[in-house]
């Protein structure tokens, strides 16, 4: 797709507020089953989109086609649709608070390009070191997706930019036997911001990875239940980034709050020990470039760090114009969209609770009867802050050292009342990079996170 | 240049590549959208978008690739691209496209918007909200009128077009008042035609109403086994399990309980469950699908005995079975002979449970996750609406523990099914 369109130029089209977005989508997938290869695709989705605001209500249009016609017929239908619904009622003449920000990135690899043969060869290479150091495996998967955003902004306040974000993702899954010949299963995902061959040059890193989750997958493989019930738990920093993101971030998005999360009411409180610092971070973290940089959001907005609770106190919520104005206050450059036909949301971008001081072996040592918990499946949460965990897998803990493994289960509970509960942090942090917001668009999202002492209902026979 | 023109032309040319089997599939889509947000239309979307699919086989060696423009450059582009990744493939004797099927058209549902219906209907549930349940938040409610035109052509001679037109209705929705907060419910539906009030569709008053209520929710009194009574709007939880593990890649990894379960009894005898894209009663229904199939209804459960896996082409090669005959979903499940009054009043304990927030189910199918806006059930009678309550059990013995079906069904434009009594589910 022509990417390098001077978006200006349609300036002279715009009659009031407008986001002329130009974005293209481009993701690749190849994956294996017991080494038989099942996927091989890629797909490329582009076109440019514009939102324009008049009086309250907001006017969408998009087209795949690039011409000089098509993107004036596009604004112009933008411009119509607003038109049509700030007629039909009653609007206030509501005014969006200018931005004027501006913003290039550019994730793509700095070397040349694998051929398809080679990133085949490499997940090849890849099932070949299950099938010779995993013998127990009975069943294997390998799925690579990659994924790359690029996106061209230009609004009528003048704020613009030509970023482009990128993510590589393995995941894998293997499956074993237990003694009653029962199918038992473990998965993770490896990956990072970049592109393949930045993200997987050398296969060491995935192999190590595959070590580590097979040594877990004997450990499960006669693994007992949990015993359902409220327990002491160290949660893996796997599952604070989830909890960080899932339980308590969506509840401080500020259409969320605005529809009425219970976090609204807590701006200000004690909503979490003391150790609990939360924020969303925009791109970057103690130096390092996050997960899901952005430097610019998709209204122009300068894009700033969010600092949800501090010290146990909930500070602030995330916002893009619209919610910003609601609650009379400034925007933080959090407004995204998936594709380029979608208009942008309130979303997170990179969103952790920062690490304490303790050390992981210390937090074990300080439990003695309780449990483990690693390796997220999926998580959902709610605007009372009741959330839902799935996790794979674990390990008791009986006077202070790891015991048996035990096998999936849910996490549940209030996160406002979890957090208060928290005790313990570990001292690193962990960031995933696999995260996929659901939130009406599918969104790529960094979590991240240390190891979490707290108390948490498990569920179970 | 029409979807069908465009497929031809791109279809000539792969042909002239020289792969051995050749697919393509142009879709061209209109959408017009009408957006609400906390009770105020905020966003009208007009949207015109167009895809192209193309896969291709060379030597059993496979390779897809999708772009949304269809001018020559970009389509060259993606040919060559789509080249090398099937030159690069594994071969594989299963892959394959739809065999030859006399060329065909299938039109469906409305062609275009109603735009004032589409508003009214909007402003109607938002009045009815404000004047029955002011405290209830609508957080979204959209309506979008999807029309999209499909051309599906492959090396075999097959020649299908499908033309269809539906409105897509979603609500979101939770009730507030002070600091009491309700969790977040959700519903939708798919139509033909905006002539009855979103309010009285697919249960929506009666989720909204229970919103109300579900601001002031208890904990349930103790740990229990007992019943659950299954409300459609989270049915697919239970009969989702069966259908991913008869689906590919269960089946294919050897990890489905089901395999080898053919004709055998996976749910109560009061069970069946029936695929049905061409369903009359279902807008969400489909004539075409994969590279170039015509679809067909099917029967996945009849009287608890498994009739089909729902395999793919690919799947049905790779195990040397019967590939389904449609590519899944419109699920309609046969209604049972109780009243769903009579169900409640036959649970000694139990659950009714409307959302259910879950983790994945192992590949035995225990479950566990927490039954939202869900009520408690005593000696019969619904007794209040539960905070923080964990049900588990197994999905798979759950499909057996089937007590009673209900006559009342929900259809949702997208799926008609009933609401269904299982025994045996742990809550604590």
């Amino acid at each position: 797709m022509q990417t390098d369109i001077d978006l200006k130029r349609f300036s002279n089209q715009f009659t009031s507020y407008t986001e002329l977005r130009l974005q293209e989508n481009r993701s690749e997938g190849i994956g294996f089953l017991n080494g038989d290869m099942i996927s091989n695709s890629k797909s490329a989705a582009g076109g440019i989109s514009a939102r324009v605001f008049d009086k309250g209500a907001w006017g969408f249009s998009c087209g795949a086609e690039l011409s000089d016609d098509s993107i004036s017929r596009t604004i112009q239908m933008a411009t119509k649709n607003a038109a049509f619904l700030s007629s039909r009622s009653g609007r206030d003449g509501a005014v969006l608070p200018p931005a004027t920000g501006h913003g290039d990135s550019d994730f793509t690899r700095t070397g040349p390009a694998l051929s398809q043969e080679e990133k085949i060869a490499f997940l090849k290479k890849l099932d070949n070191y299950i099938v010779r150091n995993c013998p127990e495996v009975k069943s294997r998967s390998l799925n690579m997706s990659c994924l790359d955003m690029e996106k061209q902004l230009f609004t009528s306040d003048g704020a613009g930019g030509h970023n482009i974000t990128t993510r590589s993702i393995i995941m894998i899954r293997l499956t074993t036997e237990n003694d009653q010949g029962q199918p038992v299963e473990l998965f993770s995902g490896i990956g990072e911001r970049g592109q393949f061959e930045d993200v997987f040059s050398d296969s060491s890193e995935v192999e190590a990875t595959i070590d580590k989750l097979y040594n877990k997958l004997l450990d499960k493989k006669n693994a007992a239940r949990p015993e359902a019930g409220h327990h002491d738990v160290i949660l893996d920093s796997d599952l604070a980034g989830i909890l960080a993101h899932e339980a308590i971030g969506h509840t401080t998005e500020g259409d969320i709050v605005k529809a009425g999360s219970v976090a609204g009411d807590y701006l200000g409180q004690q909503v979490a020990s003391e150790l609990v610092t939360m924020v969303d971070f925009a791109n970057t973290w103690h130096g390092e470039t996050l997960p899901v940089p952005v430097y610019l959001d998709d209204e122009g907005v300068q894009s700033e760090d969010v600092t949800i609770i501090e010290n146990g106190i909930l500070k602030g919520f995330m916002h893009n114009k619209e919610t910003a104005t609601h609650f009379n206050t400034s925007v933080t450059g959090n407004a995204r969209a998936y594709q380029y036909h979608d208009e942008p949301l309130v979303r997170m971008r990179n969103t952790a609770i920062l690490p304490g001081t303790s050390k992981l072996d210390d937090m074990i040592a300080s439990i003695d009867n309780g449990y483990y918990l690693m390796n997220w499946t999926n998580g959902q949460a709610d605007s009372t802050s009741e959330f839902m965990f799935g996790v794979q897998m674990g390990y008791e803990i009986k006077d202070g050292k790891l015991g048996r493994a035990v096998s999936d289960t849910t996490i549940s509970g209030i996160a406002f009342e979890l957090l208060k509960d928290v005790s313990m942090l570990s001292d690193e942090m962990v960031w995933n990079c696999s995260g996929m917001c659901g939130k009406k668009q599918p969104l790529p999202v960094g979590m991240g996170g240390p190891a979490v002492k707290t108390k948490v209902f498990i569920g179970g026979q | 240049m029409g979807v069908r023109e465009t497929s031809a032309q791109v279809l000539d040319r792969m042909r002239a590549s020289g792969y051995d089997k050749a697919y393509c599939n142009v879709a061209d889509q209109e959408l017009h959208e009408l957006q609400s947000e906390d009770g105020d239309i905020k966003l009208m979307r007009t949207a015109f978008e167009t895809d192209v699919s193309m896969t291709g086989i060379i030597e059993h060696k496979r390779g897809s690739i999708g772009i949304n423009t269809t001018d020559r450059g970009s389509v060259d582009d993606a040919l060559e691209s789509l080249r090398q990744m099937t030159n690069a493939a594994q071969p594989d004797e299963a892959n394959d496209i739809a065999e030859h099927t006399p060329a065909a058209q299938f039109t469906s549902g409305p062609s275009e918007p109603d735009y004032d219906a589409m508003y009214d209907r909007i402003m109607e549930l938002q009045e009815h909200v404000a004047t029955n349940y002011p405290t209830v938040n609508l957080r979204s409610t959209s309506i979008t009128f999807g029309k999209t035109s499909t051309s599906r052509v492959n090396s075999n001679g097959v020649d299908l077009l499908e033309e269809q037109g539906a409105y897509s209705v979603s609500v979101q929705f939770s009730a507030k008042d002070g600091e009491a907060t309700s969790s977040m419910n959700y519903t939708g539906y798919s139509t033909h035609v905006l002539d009855v009030p979103i309010a009285q569709k697919n249960d929506v008053d009666q989720l909204i109403a229970q919103s109300v209520e579900q601001m002031h929710t208890k904990n349930i009194p103790g740990k229990f086994t007992g019943d659950l009574i299954v409300s459609p709007h989270c049915l697919s939880t239970f009969t989702g399990f069966l259908m991913g593990k008869i689906s590919d890649s269960a089946m294919i990894d050897g990890t489905s309980i089901y395999r080898g379960q053919l004709k055998e009894l996976v749910a109560d005898p009061s069970l069946t469950i029936r695929c049905c894209p061409l369903s009359d009663n279902l807008t969400a229904g489909y004539h075409t699908y994969g590279t170039g199939f015509v679809a067909q209804d099917t029967t996945v459960v009849e009287n608890g005995l498994l009739q089909t896996f729902m395999l793919s082409q690919f799947g049905a090669n790779k195990l040397g079975m019967a590939r389904a005959v449609n590519g899944g979903g419109c699920t309609i499940i046969e209604p049972g002979d109780s009243s769903l009054e009579d169900m409640i009043k036959n649970v000694a304990e139990g659950i009714f449970i409307n959302r259910f927030s879950g983790g994945r189910p192992n590949d035995q199918g225990e479950f566990s996750g927490i039954a939202k806006n869900s009520y408690y059930i005593k000696d019969g009678e619904i007794q209040f609406p539960i905070r923080e309550t964990t049900i588990s059990g197994n999905l798979a013995a759950s499909l057996k523990n089937i007590t009673a079906i209900s006559r009342e069904r929900l259809n949702s434009g997208a799926s008609n099914v009933p609401w269904v009594q299982i025994r045996g589910i742990t809550a604590s």
